[in-house]
């Protein structure tokens, strides 16, 4: 009965406020003081689909979650892999550096890089956009896997040395698949905050990166509001395609370890 | 090789960019700010800001939102955490928590501003039972930008909080209702001592977040007063980059504040961890 009456508390102010904004967006004409919609139009989405520019950012602004999550697995998994069972002197200095980026605001960094970024070539690019957004990410990956190997105990790699395999295939074929759940969400975590940025593209990205968010903000003043909630249902749709993505590389890199 | 080279070897690509990128960002920022070869010396735009009514306001509304919008969230979050642990039985449950993480902060603040706006649902609610609706969006109080904290960060908290829940030793509490403990006794020494070190550190990352954040202010703020995110972003390319000495000067104060926080915050943290290690 309790277990009911909390599952119907968190749907009720974490959830169906999400379902009201796809509900808002395939209405028409539902305005103050309507308690509930009359019409129902699928104009909204014409308008987001029939949009080029919108379909042009959706591309960039996967093209650079991905390669953000790619570049913050490739760093973090062997920097989280040392701080779990290194046995290293200074641990807590050295995770503070490490988490510098949440503890001093990312906003304050990026301003002070944007001559910088300018110098070598890398801002009005994706790729300084790409490198801008693993300042926000890096600190919640290396937490998220950090704790993931915390949680293996460090009796496998005593058994993989006795069965006399190499440490790189023990690393890929036994410890790599128990850190599944928090490999995933590390990536789900970095793609949606990589997806969460609004300042950070602007500056360094010079208005010619064109992500979603900075498509959303100019949006978000006028007076279509079935449009804007339409797009925001695009922003919480984004990272279940993720999820989709990333589960079926997993699967495929599940089958591959099975058949070698 | 031995083992502690190795670790550092496969932490030096991390270390590196980090050094490089966050180093030299805020080397910069702080070279920036500074006034170097002008007449009124080199802390001038230093000077400047504290004479600033403009960023008066500013830092003050800031640490407001970021005060109000962090202790709700702690708060709040602690208080879902430990209902829903003692009411569930699995833990799925968290996955309706995780839902607002995967939401951006500014489709969350679309999201208040659908709900709390003067002409949205909940005042159209209001207007159906003959009541007024107050200003909650773009409002001085920033109570919009407020909610919106609350809504997305409360999640983060039972997140960071849950394992210290999973991992508490039910026994204890036992123990404390049969010594005849009321329930805030019961909390003060059973949950407390475990729970403070990761209440503060998220509080920190919370507090930090949204002081030096410019999405939720930018859609749900005013003019004046600005938090200071937006008033930076303002000066940083206002007049032909003439006052971004100023907003880089605005922003290293921020930073500098923040890490102040962090280093009283983190160390208090540490020592409440070695404190309840000893007793235990």
């Amino acid at each position: 009965m309790r277990s009911i009456l909390g599952w119907s508390m968190l749907l009720l102010v974490f959830v169906v406020p999400v379902l009201f904004l796809f509900l808002r967006s395939i209405t028409f004409g539902w305005r103050y003081p309507d308690l509930f919609p009359s019409d129902w139009s699928m104009r909204a989405w014409h308008v987001i689909a029939g949009d080029p520019q919108i379909l042009q950012a959706l591309l960039t602004t996967m093209l650079v979650g991905i390669t953000v999550v790619a570049l913050n697995l490739l760093l973090g998994i062997p920097a989280a892999y040392a701080l779990s069972h290194g046995r290293l002197k200074g641990v807590v200095w050295l995770e503070t550096i490490l988490f510098l980026p949440i503890l001093v605001p990312v906003l304050a960094i990026a301003m002070g890089l944007h001559i910088t970024m300018i110098r070598l070539g890398l801002a009005d690019h994706i790729s300084g956009v790409i490198l801008i957004h693993l300042l926000p990410t890096l600190p919640y990956t290396i937490r998220v896997l950090r704790s993931g190997f915390d949680r293996i105990a460090p009796g496998w790699r005593r058994l993989g040395d006795t069965l006399g395999a190499p440490r790189i295939t023990l690393f890929v074929t036994g410890l790599l698949p128990m850190m599944r759940p928090s490999l995933r969400s590390a990536a789900v975590l970095a793609f949606v905050i990589s997806l969460s940025q609004y300042v950070l593209t602007a500056i360094i990205g010079g208005g010619q990166v064109t992500t979603l968010p900075l498509l959303y903000y100019p949006f978000f003043d006028s007076a279509d509001q079935a449009v804007i909630a339409g797009f925001s249902v695009v922003f919480a749709a984004l990272p279940a395609v993720f999820l989709l993505l990333w589960e079926s590389l997993m699967a495929g890199f599940t089958y591959l370890l099975r058949r070698t | 090789m031995s083992s502690s080279v190795k670790s550092w070897l496969l932490l030096l690509p991390l270390l590196v960019f980090m050094i490089l990128f966050v180093g030299q960002g805020m080397f910069r920022a702080f070279q920036e700010s500074l006034d170097v070869g002008g007449s009124s010396g080199i802390f001038a735009n230093y000077e400047a800001l504290a004479a600033d009514g403009t960023f008066h306001a500013a830092l003050g509304v800031s640490v407001y939102v970021a005060f109000v919008s962090t202790m709700l969230s702690l708060l709040l979050g602690l208080l879902v955490t430990r209902t829903l642990t003692s009411w569930m039985k699995s833990d799925t449950w968290k996955l309706g928590a995780w839902f607002p993480m995967l939401i951006p902060h500014f489709v969350g603040a679309y999201l208040i501003l659908l709900f709390f706006a003067p002409t949205g649902w909940f005042a159209s609610a209001a207007a159906s039972a003959g009541l007024g609706f107050p200003v909650m969006v773009q409002d001085t109080a920033y109570i919009g930008v407020i909610l919106t904290y609350v809504w997305k960060e409360i999640p983060f908290v039972v997140l960071m909080l849950l394992p210290v829940y999973q991992e508490m030793d039910g026994r204890m509490q036992e123990v404390s209702r049969s010594l005849g403990a009321g329930r805030w006794t019961g909390f003060r020494f059973t949950e407390w001592p475990w729970v403070r070190p990761v209440l503060l550190e998220t509080g920190l990352i919370l507090f930090v977040f949204v002081i030096g954040a410019f999405e939720v202010p930018a859609l749900l703020g005013v003019t004046y007063p600005s938090m200071v995110p937006v008033l930076a972003f303002d000066w940083f390319y206002q007049s032909g980059w003439s006052t971004r000495p100023l907003a880089q000067a605005m922003m290293v104060l921020l930073m500098l504040g923040s890490i102040l926080l962090a280093l009283l915050l983190l160390t208090t943290a540490y020592r409440w961890r070695e404190r309840g290690r000893s007793h235990a």
